[in-house]
């Protein structure tokens, strides 16, 4: 496996500008990382996981679907240069992987497949998190993984795509094994993991009540910066505006935290209460994807605890999940 | 769970609208109309009853539309259009026979008629829910002889609130269905000397087997509960009950989030669900 | 793709976001500033939806002039000549004070101080106020009688380091969201809440104490307490006695305020009074936070000086994690102020009064014969238009036709206008009113810096081009006043603004472009060295000392009656902002509040058979609209809330002008009103 110096790999990703859409993380004038080209500031390429939507390459908050003008319909077309993301973490990839599922099934969405199609995604894992912490390997999900052993990063490739990508890097040093360093991504803790699949089975097995609930919402101010910044979060409203003679239709993120997401035209609403909504963001996750994807849809990338203003996110509510209902008031063992 | 949707249809693009042309428009109600529309290329929708297709209104939106009409009627959709906001009020305003405009879909499960086959049918509808179980009584009466005994029970608010006016009287005059209506309030200045009362009301005289019955229900909201009730007193099992259930959509193929039931979308899963496998969850009725 | 840092359009609060440009030169998103001290990464709805309306299709995109009684197209050249020439030939006519400006707190700084300017040094008059008028104008005149200084005492960051918040007349989750949900996050970990407000808003929910007092009864409740404190002997002396003057007053006044009494005018019960009295005393530090509960009402001055009062009657001013917390509602309404866009002062509060003050304007200015009279406010303007004493007014990012009170008398003020500009970014309903529409630029398309209510200066910088020919509104004013004849307001860039207003203003001298690059300066702000000031008042009073200027009660202007039963309160709700012109443009938030309504008790739904949703009349002596009721438990018996935001049915077509005799706000949280479910 190649290792490439930080340097290396700058000088790497911006050779691949010519036959991709380079976007990496990137550091703005505040401190704040982004996905976004190399042209708009420094690669910030340690630091862990960017602030702004991982999945948001190919999933933006507003998107065209169409345009429209004089009897004629120019749908969204495929994006020219294919996508090259950069910098997801192992639970942004872990994430993406179940979007991509998400967007494929049944019906393929095809204004997503767009830019994802012919795309390829290099996670960044090792020591190179936020104040010198280690980031999960991600052995996976992804097409090339740039693992850094404190000073280098490993090349480390999982597709044919990744391969080529891999190939196309610099010499550097030769490394034959990261053994040691997933040795110590494995020794992660994984306490909020075993926290998650704890909730979620009481979620699962409807243990939650609805007063536990209402106290949640109560603190909920419905800024929906939890579902705008989820990697899995998925909703999306749908609007026309009209221009002249042009029609053009747009997806937007939207946020099942709000009160008109579900309203009808008659103004009978599911999820009118507020209770039900908040309800919602966790269940959804933790059970209702369950059920139907086989798997939990939250990658506990801890995005929804940082930006929540309330302090609501879902680490901080399962954790409370857990403490209130956790253990089986009698004969029953810990779940 | 209603007969999945027929995916050999799906179109891409997937938000593509296909041009349709508005052959006819009919007055229903005072506040609903009936447009009645093909393909412009003359293809065939695919649609199957209980199915709904996205209306596009460019510069408005698009709306789901429950079809109205069985395919086994021909080629085009009916659809039965309450004027309930911008949309549905631009579509009263501007569609005139003659009239571009753009349909995705159908999308959706469907009535499993291939399960109700060889057994009594007792179908309850109220308000606008008759628009989407007019395409299963068309198709019944197109099907006559693969039914046992059909049913159809009808409640609307008042005598002019009744959608499909002409269609009820043909049914009620029909020796193949037992159709029955009844309104909330008669107001004297309505003609009306039928039943008044909610749509329960006609319930408690009905015979029904329940070795052999399907009940379909499609209504407004708080009726599901009520007539749910009624048809357990009359000893019908949960996966005898098949419900369509409305909410809001915006994609109509399971992208968008905005008509999930816990895990099920209700675009993708629905709208026609069998009691049994929705009762349970939260929020679904 | 591009990312530009700039400050969030609507409320006070002075959040930082990214917007996104696309690779099309269009917005196609907001991301959150994580650096930001403030924000810290954290938006409310709408900051996360701050990028919509920039490019709605409705967006002004060229000059129009009223030609043949339509609006048609025009160029700049015609209609800023037009603009300059007509209000000239007016006041040629009937004299400089026959014009007026409204200027906007949704502009900039720069753009506030040059409107300032243009009215003062060009047009020679003092007619120049903007929406504070309608906000915080009580504010202004109370806190800088009692403190000498009218803006927010403390630091948005303090919410952290306070034990106890007394909220009064405040929405804060859902008119200062990332204010209010600090709160939650500080009362989770075991800081007290008290809420004075009749609507069970969401603090009220998580409230120790939730106070719900009759509208307009303040002052008495405010007195009660500090009744309770001081016979108690609750009092924080020392700070008392070697802060503040004149404490007898107040110990005189509010001896007739025992708790049974103000009982009787609040409706709360004389224990609840005490109870909130002692609460609020036993904090280390309490923080007041009060809004438009308190400043709109025609005692508001009263009322804030009250709130002072309590503050340095229990010495919670002066040190971190306390203070009197006037949250302003404007992204730049506390810039506006700042800026001099007052019919009383120059940029920094200096009295147009003030001979020193004229002299060194004049001098700056190179200007002769500024103005010595005060100006008149924009409420006042209104009623001389009508009077036909104002006969030209030039209307900049304002929409009064909406947000002042009783509109049917404000557009008959304004057709009676014999010239009326207005400058916007949307054709609102006062520019349908107008003889020349000027485009303007919206926040992402332009330079400058707003001050937020914590009176941090922070920059709004540029993100995409211009739509279509609209230009920056400092541009547009510049280009009047040099077809004024004025040639001292050309400048190359607001950068070279904030160089004059530093020079002129002793609070923002220290304040330059070069060091707004970070999260922005605090003013006071003196010096280029000088780092900010978090906290006002720390050691001694701007005015030295704090002085104690009790109020009695009076009631509200209208009360209710056989007639109109009903108190009609108005505000805003959580999704939209003002007369709604940008929210309303903004898919989400437009969704989640289509239409105007109504809040009502249930126990009023129920006496008057009004469903939920049901579409009824609220009427008031002033007019009547149609609006959804809104059953809910929020309202208290007997009070009506009806947020302002909606053209169609215009809460300000009920509201009463009744203004403030010092601070002229007008009196828009309370009158009397009636309820109609009939079609
Ligand atoms: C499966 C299904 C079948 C339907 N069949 C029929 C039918 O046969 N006849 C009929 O008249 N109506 C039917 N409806 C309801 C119809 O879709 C709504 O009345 C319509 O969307 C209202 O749009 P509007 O713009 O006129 O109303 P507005 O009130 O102006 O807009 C409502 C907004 O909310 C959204 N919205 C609100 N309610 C719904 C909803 N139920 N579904 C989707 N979006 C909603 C709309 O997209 C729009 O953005 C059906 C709905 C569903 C889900
Ligand atoms: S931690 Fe929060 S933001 Fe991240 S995946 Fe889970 S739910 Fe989404
Ligand atoms: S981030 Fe927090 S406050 Fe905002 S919508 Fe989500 S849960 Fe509510
Ligand atoms: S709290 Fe105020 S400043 Fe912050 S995002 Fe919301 S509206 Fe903007
Ligand atoms: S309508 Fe979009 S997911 Fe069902």
């Amino acid at each position: 496996m190649k290792s490439l110096t930080l340097q290396q790999v700058q000088d790497f990703l911006r050779s691949l500008t010519s036959d991709y859409d380079v976007q990496a993380p990137i550091a703005l004038p505040d401190g704040t990382r982004v996905l976004g080209r190399l042209d708009e500031g420094p690669l910030a390429i340690p630091g862990g996981r960017v602030d702004s939507k991982p999945t948001s390459p190919f999933f933006p908050q507003l998107d065209r679907i169409f345009a429209y003008r004089r009897g004629s319909i120019a749908m969204q077309q495929p994006v020219e240069k294919p996508l090259l993301v950069v910098g997801l973490t192992a639970e942004d990839a872990d994430a993406l992987t179940f979007i991509d599922e998400f967007f494929a099934a049944e019906y393929r969405d095809d204004v997503y497949f767009n830019k994802r199609d012919r795309s390829a995604v290099i996670v960044v894992s090792g020591r190179c998190g936020k104040d010198g912490g280690f980031l999960k390997i991600a052995g996976g999900d992804c097409d090339l993984e740039f693992v850094c052993d404190g000073e280098r990063y490993v090349l480390v490739p999982y597709t044919e795509a990744g391969k080529r990508l891999a190939h196309r890097a610099p010499e550097g040093d030769e490394v034959s094994s990261i053994a040691d360093l997933q040795a110590e991504s494995d020794a992660l803790p994984d306490d909020d993991r075993q926290v998650l699949e704890r909730a979620s089975r009481l979620l699962q097995e409807d243990r939650v009540p609805e007063e536990f609930w209402a106290e949640i919402a109560d603190r909920c101010i419905a800024c929906t910066a939890c579902n705008l910044l989820c990697p899995t979060c998925t909703c999306f409203e749908v609007f026309d505006w009209t221009r002249g003679e042009q029609i053009e239709r747009y997806r937007l993120w939207d946020s099942c935290q709000l009160a008109g997401f579900m309203r009808e035209a008659s103004g009978h609403n599911p999820m009118g209460e507020e209770h039900v909504r908040t309800r919602r963001r966790i269940h959804h996750k933790l059970a209702a994807d369950r059920t139907r994807w086989g798997r939990i849809s939250c990658s506990l990338c801890g995005r929804c605890d940082d930006v929540c203003p309330s302090g609501i996110g879902i680490k901080a509510v399962t954790r409370e999940i857990v403490r209130r209902f956790g253990i089986e008031k009698e004969n029953g063992p810990e779940t | 769970m209603g007969r999945p949707p027929t995916r050999q249809q799906a179109p891409a693009p997937l938000y593509r609208p296909v041009p349709c042309t508005v052959q006819s428009v009919a007055d229903l109600t005072p506040t609903e109309k009936l447009f009645r529309l093909v393909r412009e290329d003359g293809r065939p929708f695919g649609h199957r009853p209980g199915q709904f297709v996205q209306v596009s209104m460019l510069g408005a939106g698009e709306a789901p539309i429950s079809v109205s009409s069985s395919p086994t009627r021909g080629p085009y959709l009916d659809l039965g259009v309450r004027r309930a906001g911008e949309l549905t009020g631009l579509m009263h305003e501007v569609l005139a026979p003659g009239a571009e405009v753009g349909i995705r879909g159908p999308f959706g499960t469907s009535f499993d008629t291939d399960a109700m086959r060889g057994g009594d049918v007792l179908l309850i509808a109220g308000g606008c829910g008759l628009a989407p179980m007019r395409a299963l009584i068309q198709y019944c009466e197109d099907r006559r002889d693969e039914f046992g005994n059909v049913t159809v029970l009808y409640g609307a608010r008042t005598p002019e609130d009744r959608l499909y006016k002409d269609d009820l009287a043909e049914w009620s005059r029909s020796p193949h269905l037992d159709c029955r209506c009844t309104v909330d309030e008669a107001p004297p200045d309505q003609q009306w000397d039928g039943n008044v009362g909610v749509i329960t009301t006609l319930m408690p005289p009905l015979e029904v087997d329940p070795q052999r019955t399907t009940a379909v229900i499609v209504g407004p909201p708080v009726m599901y509960r009520f007539v749910i009730s009624e048809l357990e007193a009359k000893r019908l099992r949960h996966d005898q009950v098949i419900v369509s259930l409305e909410r809001h959509m915006k994609c109509g193929v399971g992208k968008c989030g905005h008509c999930t039931i816990e895990h099920l979308y209700c675009c993708l899963d629905g709208p026609v669900f069998r009691l049994d496998e929705i009762i349970h969850l939260k929020g679904a009725i | 793709m591009k990312r530009v840092l700039t400050t969030c359009p609507y409320c006070g609060v002075g959040c930082n976001l990214y917007l996104v440009v696309g690779d099309d030169g269009r917005l196609v998103g907001v991301e959150p500033s994580v650096g930001h001290p403030v924000s810290r990464g954290q938006l409310c709805i709408k900051g996360w939806n701050a990028f919509h309306f920039v490019n709605h299709p409705d967006r002004l995109t060229h000059p129009l002039i009223r030609r043949g009684g339509r609006l048609v197209p025009a160029s700049w050249d015609e209609a800023l000549a037009l603009v300059a020439g007509r209000m000239r030939e007016i006041q040629d006519k009937h004299g400089p004070d026959s014009v007026a400006v409204f200027s906007s707190a949704k502009t900039t700084n720069e753009e506030n101080y040059l409107a300032m300017k243009l009215t003062r040094a060009v047009f020679k008059t003092n007619n120049v106020d903007h929406c504070a008028r309608l906000c915080h104008a009580s504010t202004v005149a109370g806190l800088a009688a009692t403190f000498g200084s009218g803006a927010m005492t403390n630091s948005i960051a303090c919410v952290e380091q306070a034990d106890l918040f007394f909220v009064i007349g405040s929405n804060t989750t859902e008119q200062h969201p990332i204010i209010g949900a600090r709160i939650i996050q500080v009362c989770q970990n075991g800081g007290k809440l008290m809420v004075a407000d009749n609507r069970k808003i969401r603090l009220a929910r998580l409230a120790d104490l939730h106070l719900r007092h009759r509208n307009g009864t303040d002052v008495a409740l405010l007195n009660a307490m500090m009744h309770v404190i001081i016979s108690e002997g609750l009092t924080d002396e020392e700070f008392i006695a070697s802060r503040t003057e004149r404490y007898e007053d107040l110990e005189r006044l509010v001896a007739h305020y025992p708790p049974a009494r103000a009982a009787r005018i609040t409706g709360l019960t004389p224990e609840e009074i005490a109870d909130a009295a002692r609460l609020f005393a036993s904090a280390d530090h309490a923080m007041i936070i009060y809004a438009m509960g308190i400043t709109q009402h025609t005692h508001g001055v009263d009322n804030v000086r009250s709130c002072a009062n309590l503050a340095m009657l229990t010495g919670n001013i002066g040190r971190p994690g306390t203070g009197v917390n006037p949250l302003r509602g404007q992204n730049n309404v506390q810039g506006a102020c700042d800026m001099g866009a007052l019919p009383d002062v120059y940029s920094g509060y200096q009295r147009v009064t003030d001979d020193a003050a004229r002299a060194k304007f004049q001098r700056a200015w190179g200007v002769r014969g500024l103005p010595r009279d005060v100006g008149i406010t924009s409420t006042a303007a209104i009623d001389a238009a009508a009077a036909g004493d104002l006969k030209a007014l030039y209307v900049i990012g304002e929409n009064p036709t909406l947000s002042h009170p009783d509109i049917r008398h404000v557009r008959t003020a304004l057709q009676n206008l014999e010239f009326l500009a207005v400058q916007d970014i949307f054709q609102t309903t006062t520019a349908d009113l107008a003889d020349v529409v000027l485009p303007a630029c919206s926040f992402a398309e332009k330079d400058g810096t707003f001050t937020s209510t914590e009176r941090r200066v922070q920059r709004v910088r540029r993100a995409v081009s211009p739509i279509g020919e609209s230009r920056p509104d400092w541009h547009i004013i510049c280009e009047i006043a040099s077809r004024a004849g004025y040639s001292g307001m050309q400048y190359d860039s607001p950068d070279a603004v904030m160089e004059e207003i530093a020079a002129l203003t002793p609070s923002y001298g220290g304040i330059s472009y070069s060091r707004l690059d970070g999260p922005g300066l605090q003013w006071p702000c003196p010096a280029a060295d000088h780092q900010g000031t978090p906290v006002l008042h720390v050691g001694k009073f701007a005015r030295g000392q704090g002085v104690f200027r009790p109020a009695d009660y009076r009631p509200p202007a209208e009360l209710p009656d056989d007639d109109y039963p009903f108190v009609l309160t108005t505000g805003r709700n959580y999704f939209h902002f003002h007369t709604g012109t940008m929210t309303r443009r903004s898919r989400l938030l437009h969704r989640e509040e289509r239409f105007p309504y109504v809040e009502i008790s249930p126990e009023d739904a129920r006496s008057l058979g009004i469903r939920d949703q049901q579409w009824i009349h609220v009427g008031t002596r002033r007019g009547e609209v149609r609006v959804q009721a809104r059953v809910t438990d929020t309202a208290m018996k007997g009070v009506l809330f009806m947020p302002f935001h909606y053209v169609e049915a215009a809460a300000n077509l009920l509201t009463i002008n009744a203004l403030d005799p010092e601070a002229e706000i007008p009196e828009f949280k309370v009158c009397a009103a009636r309820v109609r479910s009939t079609p």
